[in-house]
């Protein structure tokens, strides 16, 4: 108290003043440096130049190295493949190959070039694609199993490729249009040995022209591009805002020009003052859970089913995709061959108790639901499947984990029922339908352990079977007995959400989740 | 002082010996291993081993760790398992962001602290004192993302003052880009070094020495430059040094909600993949800078109370 007394006066001297213009300085300083400076970086951006908002920064240009998204959008905007899916995802369209041919015993594949530069000014040629082939091929590659089946790589001129096969292998040719499949230039690779992929050189619409990592990548227009007249922008700069709100103030800020994942509960009051334009893309996504067929009382098909009826997808949808997804009726995401006359499980309570009491399961049981902690969506999901299990009688106790303990812990068969997805990297059903539905495959059904012999003999008679309504009649049939035999409580189809701002024309989340920025505009 | 900095740089050594060891065996003990998730949906049994083996996780693990010491003792801290190079050039890449962060909120958070705090201790229990208090005990209560989403609203865009986010290309725009995350730092750290330097301050203003300062009609510059803020300081210092340790490490959020190549971010991001060599890579490199704090905490001690003598 002494000490307070003895200052009191002293307060309204100097000190105080000194203090008080220390402050309003300062508040000066932030007042009239700041405006000044806001205007620098919005100006130094040509008008030519998109910048894109995603959530992550991708890991490797390398095709064959990872598999993040991030690192196969820039992966496609940089180098080309020799077909690619069309933006429908209805069917392969001409990439690097201006045409192709199979044989007619499915074991020769010959692609005719097209007359293409890289963006060093180098031609495209076949030597380059048996290059990049063998390499997509090798030990090396994370991707090894999905070219496997090629035998040898012929070059009988610069712009042709022969590939011959070991056996028929129908999917070949969607694998040929994965980002793993991209062509690299031989000689340049070779020289840059290493540092290749810092700055790698590739035949897509665009180039990299620095990545600043944890910040983004900034891509310019490569000049020798062979599609006439585009890309029409100048550049692209992928810029990473893991933050979900900090990507829309960043779209209303006007900072950005489009932005990925835009979080639903946000969708429409953003579209509503007409300066930003939002969207939701259908893509080769789906989620369910998964049951652990090898325990009981999973090992029970009326079990498995019961929950498929107890479930109110359609509710799900509204609530926590805010009515912008699909419900879903097996496993499968909607994709090529698939059958429009399937229809989900109805949400039947009453049929789900029957099927349960049959079961001898009557008042119901206690199990176990493993939730990846990472995903925002299914920790959501994860309440409300608890609440509507109650219903039925099924009390399921949450684990909520990180990524890579739900992803070994379901590995190792650990678990009774688990949340999850997964989507396509290939608009073939044929890569979802070995991982997710037969066993033993790698996955051994996407864990569940459920086993169909018909699936299995179907799976290995569709890869041998040429494209067609034959081999679509078998995926057909392979998923109406998943639907049946319900190793997963099948749930919806999410999009994905994006938005942009209406200067912004010709941008789109393909339904294989990557955008060509090469049809981009901006006015 | 030189003879003591030395000293405290060798004790580095074992306790860097006693942290790798722990990460090493700790991460092993985790569920999950880098090549299984690397490789993900498309890993077969076959790919998986063959990863393991490129990756050398087919070793026994008292050979995957004299490799990892090996690999300290060459200065690249190991190859990450999922970026496929040198974790040391990894961690360069990113270090600036976090080093400019933890010192450009350590500046804001001193420049705040110091006239905040004697504004309070002065007019103790007073208006200014409690609004002062109130004010931080709100900023303390407030989960950092929050604070920094709001700050976002506030000075980026209805008072279009700074960027909502991102890191800035030179100092000029780096200071302009980092000013709202530093000061959501700074704040967390002010409202703790403010309540601690306000008691100094006070218990220091009763002592003898400072009646006797003032009947020599010591003026008030004097009377707190001199006599009160050295003697006071102390205590504030170690708070400061404790909270910039944790900045090092501790700001994934606030590197998320604005976007910053920061450290943190990359720490984990490491430990959702598993990427054995980055996480222990960063893990010394962490244990490196807060040893390095800790000892500029004490370095700051002898400098602000020269009765302090390092030994």
């Amino acid at each position: 108290m002494q000490a307070v007394a003895v200052l009191r006066p002293m307060n309204q001297g100097i000190g105080m003043t000194k203090l008080r213009s220390l402050i309003s300085a300062g508040a000066l300083a932030l007042a009239i440096g700041a405006p000044a400076l806001v205007a620098v970086p919005s100006a130094a951006f040509a008008k030519g130049v998109l910048r894109l908002a995603q959530t992550q920064d991708l890991v490797s240009l390398d095709p064959i190295a990872t598999s993040d998204n991030a690192s196969i959008y820039a992966q496609l905007l940089v180098f080309d493949t020799l077909l690619r899916p069309s933006k429908d995802a209805t069917k392969l369209e001409p990439g690097l190959a201006e045409s192709w041919k199979v044989s007619d015993d499915g074991m020769t594949y010959s692609f005719k070039l097209r007359d293409a530069k890289f963006s060093d000014g180098t031609p495209v040629t076949a030597a380059d694609v048996a290059f990049s082939l063998k390499r997509a091929g090798s030990d090396a590659s994370s991707w090894k199993r999905f070219f496997s089946g090629i035998d040898t790589i012929e070059t009988p001129d610069d712009r042709t490729v022969v590939l011959k096969l070991k056996k028929v292998f129908t999917p070949l040719l969607n694998n040929l249009a994965l980002f793993s499949s991209a062509i690299l230039p031989q000689k340049a690779f070779e020289s840059a040995g290493d540092k290749f992929f810092d700055k790698p050189i590739g035949s897509g619409p665009f180039t990299v022209a620095a990545w600043n990592k944890g910040q983004g990548l900034s891509l310019k227009k490569n000049p020798h591009y062979w599609q006439a007249g585009k890309p029409d922008l100048d550049g692209a700069e992928l810029m990473v805002i893991p933050e979900g709100n900090s990507r829309v103030l960043k779209l209303q800020a006007g900072e950005i020009d489009a932005a990925i994942d835009i979080p639903l509960n946000q969708l429409q009051a953003l579209g509503r003052d007409g300066k930003i334009k939002t969207a939701v893309a259908d893509v080769l996504r789906t989620d369910f859970v998964l049951m652990n067929t090898k325990k009981k009382p999973f090992d029970d098909l009326r079990v498995r089913q019961a929950l498929n009826y107890a479930i109110d997808k359609e509710g799900l949808v509204k609530a926590l995709l805010y009515g912008t997804g699909k419900v879903s009726n097996s496993p499968m995401p909607p994709m090529a061959y698939a059958d429009p006359n399937l229809k989900p499980y109805p949400h039947d309570v009453a049929k789900a108790k029957a099927l349960l009491a049959e079961a001898g399961y009557k008042d119901g049981f206690k199990t176990s639901l493993l939730v990846d902690s990472g995903r925002p969506l299914h920790r959501q999901l994860a309440q409300a499947l608890q609440a509507a299990l109650k219903q039925i009688g099924v009390t399921a106790d949450i684990r909520l984990v990180e990524g890579g303990t739900h992803w070994t812990t379901t590995k190792s068969g650990d678990y009774e029922m688990a949340v999850a997805y997964a989507s396509s990297d290939t608009i073939d059903p044929d890569q979802l339908v070995g991982f997710l539905v037969v066993n033993p495959e790698r996955a051994n059904a996407y864990h569940t352990e459920w086993k169909s012999e018909r699936v299995n003999e179907l799976y290995e008679k569709e890869r041998v079977t040429a494209d067609g309504p034959e081999r679509g009649g078998m995926f057909q049939e392979i998923v109406r007995l998943a639907h049946d035999g319900a190793p997963s409580v099948f749930l919806f189809y999410p999009g994905t959400s994006y938005a942009y701002r209406s200067n912004v024309e010709g941008f789109e989340v393909l339904p294989t989740s990557n955008f060509r920025l090469e049809d981009v505009k901006l006015k | 002082m030189l003879i003591y900095v030395f000293k405290r740089l060798v004790q580095l050594v074992p306790v860097l010996f006693g942290i790798t060891l722990a990460c090493f065996l700790l991460l092993r003990a985790l569920p999950g291993d880098p090549a299984t998730l690397l490789l993900g949906a498309r890993g077969g049994p076959e790919e998986i081993a063959l990863m393991k083996q490129r990756l050398g996780l087919d070793l026994p693990l008292w050979r995957q760790y004299l490799l990892f010491l090996a690999d300290i003792g060459s200065g690249s801290l190991g190859r990450s398992v999922v970026h496929a190079q040198p974790v040391m050039q990894l961690v360069l890449e990113r270090l600036p962001a976090t080093l400019w962060l933890v010192a450009y909120s350590t500046v804001l958070a001193v420049a705040m602290t110091v006239p905040l705090a004697l504004w309070s201790a002065m007019r103790r229990g007073g208006p200014v004192d409690l609004a002062i208090k109130l004010a931080f005990t709100i900023v303390i209560a407030m989960p950092s993302f929050w604070l920094g989403l709001i700050f976002v609203i506030l000075f980026a865009i209805w008072l279009p003052l700074f960027p909502t986010s991102g890191y800035g290309d030179d100092l000029l725009s780096r200071l302009h880009h980092t000013t709202l995350p530093a000061l959501v730092i700074a704040l967390a750290t002010a409202s703790l070094t403010i309540r601690s330097l306000r008691s100094a301050i006070l218990a220091v203003l009763g002592s003898d020495y400072v009646t006797t300062a003032r009947a020599k009609g010591a003026g008030t510059g004097r009377l707190m430059g001199v006599h009160v803020l050295p003697n006071a300081l102390i205590s504030s210092i170690s708070v400061l040094g404790a909270h910039t340790s944790w900045v090092i490490g501790g700001t994934v959020v606030i590197e998320t909600v604005f976007a910053l190549p920061g450290l943190g971010s990359l720490f984990v991001e490491s430990i959702f993949s598993r990427d054995y060599p980055l996480i222990q890579g960063l893990t010394i490199v962490f244990a490196v800078l807060v040893v390095l704090i800790n000892l500029a905490t004490d370095l700051a001690y002898a400098l602000a109370d020269p009765r302090i003598r390092l030994e």
